[in-house]
């Protein structure tokens, strides 16, 4: 048996009885596929009854300009070497998706870190609420597209403050001035270089 | 009563002489294992300095029991170390200088330094605690059997008495004499000193140093000096017993150090055992070979 | 007429007593440095080189210790983000007087490469006092053997005050403690 076959045995086995929106082949040991977002559990329980019973990682990618989020799955089968990626979009407004705890049991944590750095509901995991990495977070869900990492850092912790007394050392003029204005010429020059 | 008072005071010179001795000796050692290394090494004072540092610092105290049992470790074994005969002629008390004295007195510093520990309340505490006791629990056992061989063989349980039958020539050496029952010991000490393949105990990586876990300043400062007071007496015993003993103090420290270097040097390049495997080891070869011996040396009577 | 050569013994007070028996510590204290190496970033790969052969720290008297009690000064090598500052709170709270620190690389001087991130604070000496730092991303193992023996140094001259600083100024660091984490208290499924 090779992996090209196993491909084309995953596509059988996905598109014939579900509703695809996406495939792609990404090489022989990688495939993805985007279904609606009631069929995700289905899906993925039919799989680990073929032998893809390893849930490798769970995740959300922020889609802001279509005010969505991107659930990804990815599984794998240690009998046949080819990742699954189990893609799904859900409303970015009021982000909630099904757990799959029923299925894969691992996905607890995985869950809980979601809901920490993306505010993804999970109904179904008791525990998704409760802090994971963050701990007493109080600003919105860091890896959201709109949260701004350098003004909260900024707000937060404070920055340290140089003088810059500090660069005319033993009696010496110092050379500071100069190198800046070297730097700045050099980014002209690469500037000017680009176009 | 003037005499007593002279005697403990001489007791008490025994056991600052062994601490001085062992601590010299840890410093030394470490420089000789940090050239096989090829580094540098510690000055050879450095265990003085850090032992006194120890000392200077402010520590935490976690409840009575804590503070009570490191003075009670400390106490139970500078008196062991004062009953330690240093030559077959410098004794502190002529007489008491029996084999099973060290063996129950030593107990009480032990079981001190189990106290103060489990006081403590950190679980990797009770956890070397555990494993010490479990450790001791494996290698006395072959260890008894090799000295109750010689003691019958001399009978007498003194330790100048042995090394003296030593040194007259009733006898070998019994590093010579008991040869299956020289190796038995040697892994012995190696248990009782915590030396690196049954360090099980102590396991800095594993374990967090164990009973010492929750110790800092003054207390593993004190500790500090218990176990190289620890260390003096088991040497020492093992100098008495399989090395002849020591006529002068000069052939006393040379034998010593031998002892205490070859055993570091082994260790040094050794792994360290889980705590099942130390226990298995101890009831399985070291205590055939140690009853082999035995019956070799009383029963059939071949003693070289 | 009165002798040159012999003047009268000036009786001390208590506090020159007091300073002659720290200078005598500090001897001690500056001899046997047992460092509790609390590697949170990618500056910990300095240390087994400057452990080992080739740079050998055990002649300066230094040594690894396992536990916070046991030691005498913190490294902190790298960045720390607020999980991992309020556990070293806890780490160096424990810590037995008199102890010191020793900041690794740039992160924990201004931040470093994760200046801008939320989850890294940018100076450690606004938690807890820092007696020397290693600048450098990554700074050279000589570099690091060179902060240790600044180390040395500073406490040699009475300069290594950070310990006592967190006594007086406590308040500023524990404000500060408050306003980057929140709580300092740890709440996770282990410490329940």
């Amino acid at each position: 048996m090779n992996s090209t076959n196993n491909v084309d045995f995953l596509k059988s086995l996905v598109e014939e009885k579900y509703k695809v929106n996406k495939t792609e082949v990404i090489d022989q040991y990688q495939i993805s596929f985007e279904v609606e977002q009631v069929e995700v559990h289905r899906l993925l329980s039919e799989l680990k009854l073929e032998g893809w019973k390893q849930l490798s990682y769970l995740s959300a990618i922020d889609w802001i300009d279509e005010n969505e989020f991107e659930m990804v799955y990815i599984v794998f089968n240690w009998d046949r070497p080819v990742h699954v990626q189990i893609r799904t979009r859900i409303d970015r407004d009021k982000p909630v998706m099904n757990s799959i705890m029923p299925i894969f049991e691992g996905c607890k944590y995985y869950e809980r870190e979601a809901h920490e750095m993306f505010g993804i509901k999970f109904p179904g995991n008791p525990d998704h609420e409760k802090q994971l990495v963050l701990e007493e977070w109080d600003d919105m869900p860091p890896l959201r597209k709109d949260f701004d990492p350098q003004a909260y850092s900024d707000r937060k912790f404070p920055v340290r403050e140089y003088n810059n007394d500090f660069v005319e050392l033993n009696g010496k003029k110092s050379k500071q001035k100069d190198r800046l204005k070297r730097a700045e010429r050099i980014e002209q020059v690469g500037k000017r270089g680009n176009k | 009563m003037i005499e007593i008072l002279m005697n403990i005071g001489f007791g008490l010179g025994v056991a600052t002489f062994g601490f001085v001795l062992q601590t010299a000796m840890g410093g030394i050692n470490r420089k000789i294992a940090a050239r096989l290394q090829k580094r540098r090494g510690p000055k050879w004072y450095q265990e003085f300095i850090d032992i006194f540092k120890l000392l200077s610092k402010r520590a935490t105290s976690h409840g009575w029991i804590f503070d009570f049992g490191v003075i009670m470790a400390l106490g139970g074994i500078i008196g062991t170390a004062m009953f330690m005969p240093i030559t077959s002629s410098i004794v502190a008390f002529e007489g008491y200088d029996n084999f099973f004295i060290f063996v129950y007195l030593i107990a009480v510093g032990m079981l001190g330094m189990a106290m103060s520990a489990s006081g403590s309340g950190n679980p990797l505490a009770s956890i070397g605690v555990m494993r010490a006791l479990t450790t001791m629990l494996a290698y006395e056992v072959p260890f008894m059997v090799v000295v109750m061989t010689i003691i019958k063989l001399t009978g007498t349980s003194s330790l100048t008495g042995i090394a003296v039958a030593q040194q007259t020539g009733d006898f070998n050496w019994f590093m010579i004499a008991l040869p299956l029952g020289f190796i038995v010991a040697v892994m012995s000490l190696m248990g009782m000193l915590g030396k690196k393949p049954f360090e099980t105990y102590i396991a800095p990586a594993e374990i967090a140093s164990g009973p010492m876990v929750e110790y800092g300043g003054k207390q593993l400062g004190m500790l500090f000096i218990m176990h190289e007071i620890t260390i003096f007496i088991e040497v020492s015993l093992f100098v008495h017993l399989f090395l002849g003993g020591a006529e002068t103090i000069i052939m006393f420290l040379i034998k010593y150090f031998i002892v205490y270097a070859v055993l570091n040097l082994v260790s040094n390049v050794l792994g360290r055992f889980k705590i099942d495997q130390v226990v298995t080891f101890f009831f399985k070869w070291p205590l055939f070979f140690a009853v082999v011996q035995a019956m070799i040396a009383i029963h059939l009577g071949w003693v070289i | 007429m009165e002798s040159t050569k012999y003047t009268q013994p000036v009786a001390l007070s208590k506090k020159q007593v007091d300073r002659k028996w720290w200078e005598i510590g500090d001897f001690f204290r500056r001899n046997s440095l047992w460092m509790l190496m609390y590697c949170t970033g990618c500056c910990a790969i300095e240390l087994p080189p400057a452990m080992t052969s080739a740079y050998d720290m055990e002649r300066l008297g230094m040594g690894p210790m396992a536990t916070p009690r046991q030691a005498d000064v913190l490294l902190v090598t790298g960045y720390l983000s607020l999980k991992t500052l309020r556990r070293l709170i806890y780490t160096y709270e424990q810590m037995s007087e008199p102890k010191y620190v020793v900041g690794f690389g740039s992160c924990t001087i201004n931040g470093g490469i994760y200046h801008d991130s939320h989850a890294v604070i940018n100076q450690l000496d606004q938690y807890i006092p820092v007696d020397s730092y290693v600048a450098g991303c990554m700074p050279n193992t000589e570099a690091v053997m060179n902060g240790f023996v600044d180390l040395i140094e500073l406490i040699k001259n009475k300069k290594a005050n950070g310990w006592k600083n967190y006594h007086t100024n406590n308040a500023w660091y524990k404000k500060n403690q408050i306003d980057a984490l929140g709580e300092v208290r740890i709440k996770d499924e282990f410490h329940q």
